[in-house]
């Protein structure tokens, strides 16, 4: 009975769908929507009931109305390289895809900002304005593929962002359609507009308070002069406290970038790099050019220090791009050491690097599978990889298990489950981890702001009954209430 | 039994105290003071002001109330103060945690202990020793460092806060970098006490400079002041100050770097235009002077904010309406400061600073002025602002306004 509603609901939405953004643009056919079904995160899935692809703001509009008077969950979707499952459908809701928005609407280089299409990839931003000498600094490792919408959602960050901040740092503004189909823009061009930070809110949200269609981001010019090393160390935790001193040093890097020797392995497998340490130090410095080389000297002395086996300077625009291709392509190359593996992302106070470490290694020896550690080390966010067999059922299991023992360990020490990569699905459950009853609740208020009927990427971010079972302490504000039936006190 | 006793109930006796006139806020006296020790007392406080249906301001230093709106009613002020305690520095981490009524001042004082490690919170907003870390993040309130470190919404990592009816939660985390959950703290900051109360604080700090260099260029032509600080914007150095001052057509622009940095810096500055270099005691003095200069008078204080290639015509709005401009020229953003309180003057530059696509908010003035310089969002915004504030202040107890 519910089920057959739930078709014909589909079915009128499809049918309303066409007539809004061409029959085309409306996928329905089961070997169509499987591509929709997950995200970078592809242990789980689920096929939508429907895709719509939209070309304007108007017409993602239209769509999401008609989702809101029909009562159909509904999920934005941008390159689907997320590795939370933020971009996970619901079976009986709908993705709304934004591939087809990927037109770079404005470049406005004497105030320094770019107004672009919610599918433009984060690197075609740079790529835009780096004949004008200026970049978009956000820098996520997946750059080529994933899409400002995607990053805004994500609140995206990269290797450099130690130095530059994050995709809320560069957001200036949004067009932004909200949960009921009502379109407005969440910031401002000029700085100090009155009113509440909405945009703030929204950048983060991974897609729970309404589906970008346009931004302007901020660009700035290109560094005038960087310096790259990679200073290779016989034990990890030297390659920790070298980071550590580094920033007690008053240094502030454009980068610093960690891999231990799994890692480094695994980047060997695929590159033609030849190192070989127990850790490999990346840092790299960018700024006014003798402000750099002087810093650059202090880093330098400060791995000696610190016992460096050997400290690589790259020489030539090639050299550095070879040590960047090295740390880029550990993540991928993980899939030569093992069938299968598990990314984690939590986040420790960057003078804990040394223990945590430590930790993670006790804990890949007690589960018995090898975890490689290749991370943002500067900002003190962790990816560690824990690696299995996914033909082995108990491998499968303790690996996630392991992976939430590391999350866990991150707590712990007063970090973050995440830092880049969102909550999404995979850490929902793990939110009571790091925030009690009451903060659930208050993040809950925030979320009913934006979406009452609960329409806008549902079962993403915060813990529900459905992904995790009753939360203990967590207040969900229920329809009953919202509609002013009834109360609890 | 009265207001305060009802508090004193609460809180015990030492932290509630009869309003006096000193306690008015925008012309009305509270009837009670409370100054509670905890997250849990401020709960309490909002708690009962919930069930007896009482207004309730927030206050920290006291000196950023007429910022907002006044209240339209006015029961209890609820001050900060007592919530003064550094609870952590990591200087390691360079990260730091403090209840909301600790003042900046003290913050920065206990965080800089130059001979173990050189760091500080990169804010400098106005209001002086007063100023309060939960005021300067409720009223967004930054200073000429914005250039280079950005604002409150940049520099905090996570807060705890207790919403208008009374929960007490916490949002973000102590570690520079996190996107888990929702982040109140972008919410709160320029919120002005209309959502929660903010009761803690974590901050990310910034190294202190080796070294600071200051030169000035004195040109009272708005477009060749707008163009060297165009110029200084796309060269490579790396300002901590670039403030822009009218009546004079004044640019101080500090570097800050290593030595060799901010010597190679001042020489690009040299090349850019005519500048003087300063000595620190007169970079100093100046700066302070710069800081000072909007609030001086008694007139009318704007905040007001253009895109950054408008620079030469806010200075030359400024001109024409025979205001005080000084502002951070790379944002484009800085303080208005009107001569007195005509109101066409006023509205004038009011005009002026919107043609040119600018903000305009006010910083102290009349309720006639404020008038004038308020302005009606989109509905879907304001339906937006309306939510928030009815589900974190659902009995409407906060008497703080965000517009
Ligand atoms: C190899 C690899 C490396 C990565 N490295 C990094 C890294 O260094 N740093 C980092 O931060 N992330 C990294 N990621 C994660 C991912 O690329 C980012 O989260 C990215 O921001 C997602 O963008 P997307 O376009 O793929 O979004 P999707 O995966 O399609 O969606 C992500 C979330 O954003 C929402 N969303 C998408 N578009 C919109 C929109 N227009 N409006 C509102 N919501 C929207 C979706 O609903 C979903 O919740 C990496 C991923 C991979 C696969």
């Amino acid at each position: 009975m519910a089920a057959t509603q739930t078709t014909d609901r589909l079915g009128t939405l499809a049918e309303r769908a066409r007539a809004i953004v061409g029959p085309v643009w409306v996928l329905s056919d089961p070997a169509q929507l499987s591509t929709y079904e997950c995200d970078g995160l592809t242990n789980q899935r689920e096929r939508p009931g429907l895709v719509v692809l939209p070309a304007s703001t108007d017409e993602v509009a239209a769509v999401v109305r008609a989702c809101h008077e029909l009562g159909i969950p509904f999920v934005a979707r941008g390159a689907g390289s997320g590795l939370s499952g933020g971009a996970m459908p619901r079976a009986e809701g709908v993705v709304i895809g934004l591939a087809r928005m990927r037109e770079i609407l404005a470049v406005d280089l004497p105030n320094r900002r770019v107004t672009v299409q919610p599918g433009v990839t984060n690197l075609a931003i740079t790529e835009a304005v780096a004949p004008h000498g200026f970049y978009y600094a956000p820098d996520p490792s997946s750059q080529q593929v994933c899409t400002i919408g995607g990053n805004l959602a994500e609140n995206a960050g990269g290797a450099h962002c130690l130095k530059y901040g994050f995709t809320v740092n560069h957001a200036l503004s949004a067009v932004v359609v909200l949960a009921d189909g009502a379109v407005v823009r969440l910031g401002a061009d000029a700085p100090d507009a009155p009113g509440l930070d909405l945009l703030g809110v929204l950048i983060g949200s991974e897609g729970t308070c309404g589906i970008v269609t346009e931004a302007v981001v901020g660009i700035l010019p290109k560094p005038q002069h960087v310096e790259t090393l990679v200073a290779f160390f016989d034990t990890v935790e030297e390659g920790g406290e070298t980071v550590s001193a580094i920033i007690s040093a008053g240094i502030v890097p454009a980068a610093v970038e960690m891999m231990d020797r799994l890692a480094i392995e695994a980047a060997r497998a695929v590159t033609k790099m030849d190192w070989d340490a127990e850790s490999a130090l990346i840092v790299e410095l960018d700024g006014p050019e003798s402000e750099v080389r002087s810093q650059f000297e202090a880093v330098t002395r400060i791995c000696a220090a610190h016992h460096a086996r050997e400290v690589r300077v790259a020489a030539s625009p090639a050299e550095r791009a070879a040590i960047w291709t090295a740390r880029k392509s550990a993540f991928a190359a993980a899939g030569r050491l093992a069938p299968a593996y598990r990314v984690q992302d939590g986040v420790i106070p960057r003078t804990r690097l040394p223990e945590v470490l430590r930790g993670i290694a006790a804990l890949s020896e007690r589960y018995g599978l090898r975890v490689a550690n290749v991370f943002h080390a500067g900002d003190g966010n962790l990816h560690p990889l824990v690696l299995y067999d996914s033909a082995v059922p108990e491998q499968v299991e303790q690996s996630e298990e392991l992976a939430m023992a590391i999350v866990a360990l991150c707590v712990e020490f007063g970090g973050s489950i995440t830092g880049e990569h969102g909550v999404g699905t995979e850490k929902a459950c793990s939110m009571p981890k790091m925030f009690d009853g009451d903060d659930l609740t208050a993040f809950d208020r925030v979320r009913g702001a934006f979406d009452p009927d609960g329409l806008c990427n549902p079962d993403k971010l915060l813990p529900t009954p459905r992904l995790c079972g009753e939360v203990p302490g967590f207040h969900r504000v229920h329809p009953v209430e919202r509609a002013g039936l009834g109360d609890r006190l | 039994m009265g207001l305060v006793e009802d508090l004193a109930a609460d809180l015990g006796p030492a932290r509630v105290r009869p309003g006096g006139p000193d306690d008015a806020i925008g012309g009305r006296v509270p009837a009670a003071v409370a100054e509670p020790l905890s997250p849990e007392a401020v709960a309490a406080v909002l708690a009962r002001a919930g069930r007896d249906g009482l207004a309730v301001r927030v206050r920290g230093g006291g000196t950023k109330q007429s910022w907002s709106a006044p209240p339209e009613r006015l029961d209890v002020v609820l001050s900060t103060r007592a919530l003064h305690r550094l609870i952590d520095h990591a200087p390691g981490d360079m990260t730091c945690v403090a209840e909301a009524g600790m003042p900046l001042a003290a913050l920065q004082a206990a965080i800089a202990d130059v001979t173990t490690h050189r760091q500080r919170l990169m804010l400098d907003p106005p209001g002086g020793a007063e100023a309060t870390l939960g005021g300067v993040l409720a009223t967004a309130a930054a200073g000429p460092r914005r250039v280079r470190y950005g604002t409150p919404r940049d520099l905090v990592i996570g807060a705890r806060y207790v919403t208008g009816d009374g929960l007490a939660a916490k949002t973000g985390g102590r570690v520079v970098k996190n996107v888990a959950g929702y982040d109140v703290a972008k919410l709160l900051i320029g919120s002005h006490g209309s959502l929660a109360v903010i009761t803690e604080v974590a901050l990310k700090l910034h190294p202190l400079p080796d070294a600071a260099r200051t030169v000035v260029l004195r040109d009272p032509d708005p477009d060749r002041a707008a163009a060297f600080c165009d110029a200084v914007r796309g060269a490579p150095i790396t300002p901590a100050l670039v403030e822009a001052a009218w009546p004079e057509g004044l640019v101080l622009v500090r570097v800050e770097s290593t030595e060799e940095g901010a010597a190679a810096q001042v020489e690009r500055l040299r090349g850019l235009g005519p500048v003087e270099e300063l000595d620190e005691v007169a970079a100093d003095a100046l700066t302070a002077d710069l800081a000072a200069r909007a609030w001086a008078g008694t007139g009318p204080v704007l905040a007001v904010g253009v895109v950054p290639d408008r620079l030469a015509d806010l200075l030359r709005a400024a001109r024409d309406a025979g205001a005080t401009l000084v502002a951070r020229a790379p944002v484009c953003a800085g303080e208005l400061a009107l001569p007195d309180d005509d109101p066409d003057r006023a509205a004038r530059l009011i005009d002026a600073v919107r043609a040119l696509g600018g903000s305009v908010q006010l910083r102290r003035g009349g309720e006639d002025l404020r008038a004038l310089v308020r302005t009606a969002p989109e509905p879907a915004v304001l339906r937006l602002e309306a939510a928030l504030k009815d589900r974190l202040d659902p009995h409407g107890v906060l008497a703080g306004a965000a517009r």
